[in-house]
């Protein structure tokens, strides 16, 4: 008996071999798919995505959602990252709350500007922490002085830099005064700095908070079941929300790290995983075959594909040989290659995605802005201007990683077809980052690809990372007094149209200045087994609630 | 028996510290930043960096951290803090060890019942049965373990749907069978080794003096295999099987990963990754004290099988 066992294990083994050799080179998008026959495949078009998914019929049980890794910390103020953010959000409610769509409106408090330098936070009536307890303005001012202390250890106090004082001035209430006007501070309290943690826990946990020992204590629509240190994080529903109409339809959530694509994949199609918000799963075509069993959605995204421009001391300083390169670049080829489609041309450097507010304005401003095409013989001729003809650019790269080797690659191609020589610098996957925070391993290299996005829907709070004299991804000095003039009046901008206008016009500027180069506006994807429904398909579940609107949908379960 | 036992725990004293050392000096020197792992590649404000800096200590010289480090671990059991899980080293160690040291047995124990039960029919039987397992064991020795993971993940998970995919289960008998599939992968080309050794020790014996003396003096054959075969042919197969299991310690990683369970080698490539120094320290020097003590058991082993070997020489 034994012996048919194994013997059959091993031709099993045999075939399987070569059904996993198959199974490698399926996803991995043959980077030279022919680049003329999907003239349609990337849409130009914002309408079409929707942020939201069918409402649910009923209640669910216990789920298990998926995160590229194990969630490291509940400490919102530490939270950074989309395995923590997607868990933060089902347990806390900010002082702004995010809507599916990239709107914010009021969350746990009622924000007002009686003058431009003061912000007046008004808590509601009725909110209450896990505990029972009511939210009162001592636990917002603790949780905000808390973000914003530069030696509290959380990663958000640059976003208090305008705050004159902070003081409770009633029950309910905490006034904010400001330095200089400062309307962008609203759009960051619906995120992870605007977090209201009840103040007498946190103190009494300290250092510990958000540890796996500390735990929480919030009052959003779950609460922490169980969670040991770099293991399943469980959220079980939080029967007493303070805010009824949006109580919790599934009972417990297993929060689980799942780092490998072929897991993952295997996990939603055996239900051992019932949802996730995937970051480019190279197994997405086979999840979205299997519609008995799962169901893929897409949305709108903060997300932006660019390449960054971490020097402007080689050729890359002259704005002609980023507009140059920026104009030989062949982008749906691109999209195609890498997104599969899940991505529009990038008419501005932010995603459509990220407009939050005035939306009239951006929209008007995207629809008379060109898709940007590929037009070489011009590319050429900026090229014969700025004098860059067979001058040398570096970019930092992995091959390990599809998405940025395939960018990459592409910027190569437009390089060279214009006369410039592109070498790169590979790294690993592991020391991609070091790009980002290390300037000894940017030295020598004029640029690198990536995926970055804001907190909150604005695109001002992406532009102010890159554009900005102080941005934290201004890698070389860039300043535009333009751009900064505008980024400016934009943060000081009380009505939200205006400000959008400013948003607008640096976005314009931004465009053609390039002081990043845009690849793509991806979209927002999202997994659920075909039980599951109501989850937002937008970026709303690194900063509003989200788990609380799944249920079931009542068919099959 | 005293001296052995004082001699063995001072050997893994000074594997401990030694390694212990290498890993510190190893990660200190690979290239990398362990505040990356906090943000997922975004670039965190500058504050945020130096604050973060000091509190975990990176910008202190090496010697100052490893030293830090070790009076620690030496006079508090306290083996550091993981930055990217933000919670004492001990904790990570405790809540994953449960799930390797299961997958590890479980997969030592297939390899036991299996590669030593087939390897001696195969070494008993000549003709089509043995013939058969040599063909499926070459075959079987040659497929690493990650491939075996895919390919009992693609069969028996997600096609036949009989064990499940993911994580470890809770409770005994739930866990078993979490653990079935990952056991196998790890196990699978371990076995086909033992198979073979198995078999050739059993075959070497068989063709021996004594043997053949026995078998003429008409010794019933079950008798004379066991007295005469499997005894002497015990001492290699112990020798293989300890290193395989021991080995399978730090092959778990792979499998780990690929039936995403919360094992300590899954974490610890995790946490090499993202330079979480404690980490990889404190799971390494798990992983070596039981690569020491399994080989003290092996040792002892020996002696209990063999009355002429001394304890703590080596057995041939």
């Amino acid at each position: 008996m034994t012996k048919v066992n194994l013997a059959g294990a091993a031709a099993i083994a045999l075939a399987a071999l070569t059904v996993a050799a198959c199974g490698k080179a399926a996803p991995s998008t043959s980077s030279s798919s022919s680049q003329s026959s999907q003239s349609n495949a990337a849409p130009s078009a914002t309408s079409a995505l929707k942020p939201t998914t069918p409402a649910p019929s009923g209640e669910a049980g216990k789920i298990t959602w998926a995160t590229y890794r194990d969630v490291g910390t509940i400490d919102p103020i530490q939270a950074f990252d989309y395995p923590e953010n997607t868990v933060i959000t089902t347990l806390c409610d900010s002082l702004q709350r995010q809507a599916p769509d990239g709107s914010i409106g009021p969350g746990l408090a009622t924000l007002t500007h009686p003058d431009d330098k003061t912000l007046v936070i008004t808590l509601k009536d009725g909110p209450t922490f896990w505990d029972g307890k009511p939210v009162t303005a001592d636990d917002v001012l603790f949780s905000l002085k808390r973000a914003a202390d530069p030696k509290g250890g959380g990663f958000y106090p640059a976003v208090f830099t305008r705050v004159q004082s902070m003081a409770k001035t009633s029950d309910k209430v905490v006034t904010v005064k400001l330095k200089q006007p400062d309307f962008w501070l609203d759009g960051e309290l619906s995120q992870m700095p605007g977090v209201v943690l009840e103040q007498a826990y946190g103190v009494s946990r300290g250092r510990k908070l958000g540890t796996p020992q500390g735990g929480l204590m919030c009052s959003g629509p779950f609460k922490v079941g169980s969670w040991k240190a770099g293991s399943t994080l469980n959220v079980v529903r939080n029967e007493s929300y303070w805010d009824a109409a949006n109580k919790a339809k599934v009972a417990e959530i297993d929060f689980r790290g799942v780092p490998d694509d072929a897991s993952m994949t295997s996990g939603f199609l055996t239900g051992g995983i019932d949802g996730s918000y995937p970051q480019g799963l190279s197994t997405i075509d086979q999840l979205r075959a299997a519609k008995d069993k799962v169901t893929v959605s897409k949305g709108p995204s903060f997300a932006s594909d660019a390449i960054v421009i971490s020097s402007l001391k080689g050729a890359l300083g002259d704005v002609r040989v980023r507009q140059a390169l920026s104009l030989a670049i062949d982008r749906k080829a691109y999209i195609q290659n890498v997104y599969h489609g899940d991505a529009q041309l990038p008419r501005t450097l932010a995603n459509p995605g990220t407009w939050g507010y005035g939306k009239d304005v951006f929209q008007a401003d995207w629809d008379k802005r060109p898709d940007p095409a590929p037009d070489v013989a011009k590319a050429k001729q900026l090229i014969q201007q700025a004098g860059a003809n067979g001058k040398t650019i570096t970019l930092g790269m992995t091959s390990e990683v599809q998405q940025l080797a395939t960018a990459a690659n592409a910027v190569r191609s437009a390089g060279e077809a214009i006369g410039l020589k592109v070498k790169f610098k590979a790294v690993s996957a592991q020391n991609f980052i070091n790009f980002f925070t290390d300037p000894k391993a940017r030295k020598g290299i004029d640029g690198f690809p990536t995926v970055n996005y804001p907190d909150y829907a604005d695109p001002a709070a992406f532009y102010n990372t890159i554009v900005m004299p102080d941005g934290s991804q201004n890698y070389d000095a860039f300043d535009d007094p333009q751009i900064t003039k505008a980024m400016n009046d934009a943060r000081s901008a009380a009505d939200p149209a205006q400000r959008a206008r400013f948003v607008a016009q640096a976005g314009d500027r931004i465009m053609q200045q390039l002081p990043w180069i845009p690849m793509a506006a991806i979209n927002t994807v999202l997994i659920t087994s075909s039980k599951l429904t109501g989850a937002p398909v937008s970026f709303a579940f690194m900063g509003g609630p989200w788990a609380n609107l799944l249920g079931s949908t009542g068919n099959g379960s | 028996m005293g001296s052995f036992v004082a001699r063995r725990a001072a050997m893994l004293v000074a594997a401990l510290l030694v390694s212990s050392f290498v890993i510190f000096g190893s990660l200190d020197l690979a290239p990398g930043d362990p505040l990356s792992t906090l943000t997922g590649g975004r670039t965190l404000p500058a504050e945020a960096v130096t604050q973060l800096r000091a509190q975990y200590h990176l910008d202190d010289p090496f010697l100052v951290r490893y030293v830090d480090w070790l009076g620690n671990a030496v006079l508090h059991g306290d083996l550091g803090t993981s930055i990217a899980f933000r919670g004492s080293v001990t904790s990570v160690i405790g809540a994953r060890a449960a799930v390797t040291m299961g997958l590890v047995a479980y997969a030592g124990l297939l390899i036991v019942l299996f590669g030593v039960g087939l390897g001696v029919v195969s070494g008993l039987r000549r003709g089509a049965l043995d013939t058969s397992i040599v063909a499926s064991t070459s075959v079987l020795a040659a497929v690493p373990s990650f491939v075996a993971a895919i390919v009992l993940l693609s069969i028996f998970s997600v096609n036949l749907g009989w064990f499940p995919a993911l994580g470890a289960g809770e409770g005994f008998a739930d866990r078993i069978v979490h653990l079935t599939l990952p056991a196998i992968a790890l196990a699978l080309s371990a076995m086909a080794i033992v198979v073979r050794v198995t078999r050739v020790a059993v075959r070497t014996e068989m063709g021996r003096e004594h043997v053949q003396t026995a078998v003429s003096r008409g010794i019933p054959y079950a008798l004379m295999v066991r007295r005469h075969v499997l005894r002497n042919a015990a001492i290699p197969v112990t020798t293989v099987v300890g290193i395989t299991i021991t080995s399978l310690i730090a092959l778990s990683a792979v499998v780990e990963r690929a039936f995403s369970l919360d094992g300590l080698g899954a974490a610890l490539v995790q946490a090499a990754l993202s330079k979480d120094f404690a980490v990889v320290q404190g799971i390494s020097l798990v992983f070596v004290a039981a690569f020491v003590v399994a080989n003290v058991l092996v040792d002892l082993l020996y002696a209990v099988l063999d009355p002429r070997v001394a304890i703590g020489s080596r057995a041939t």
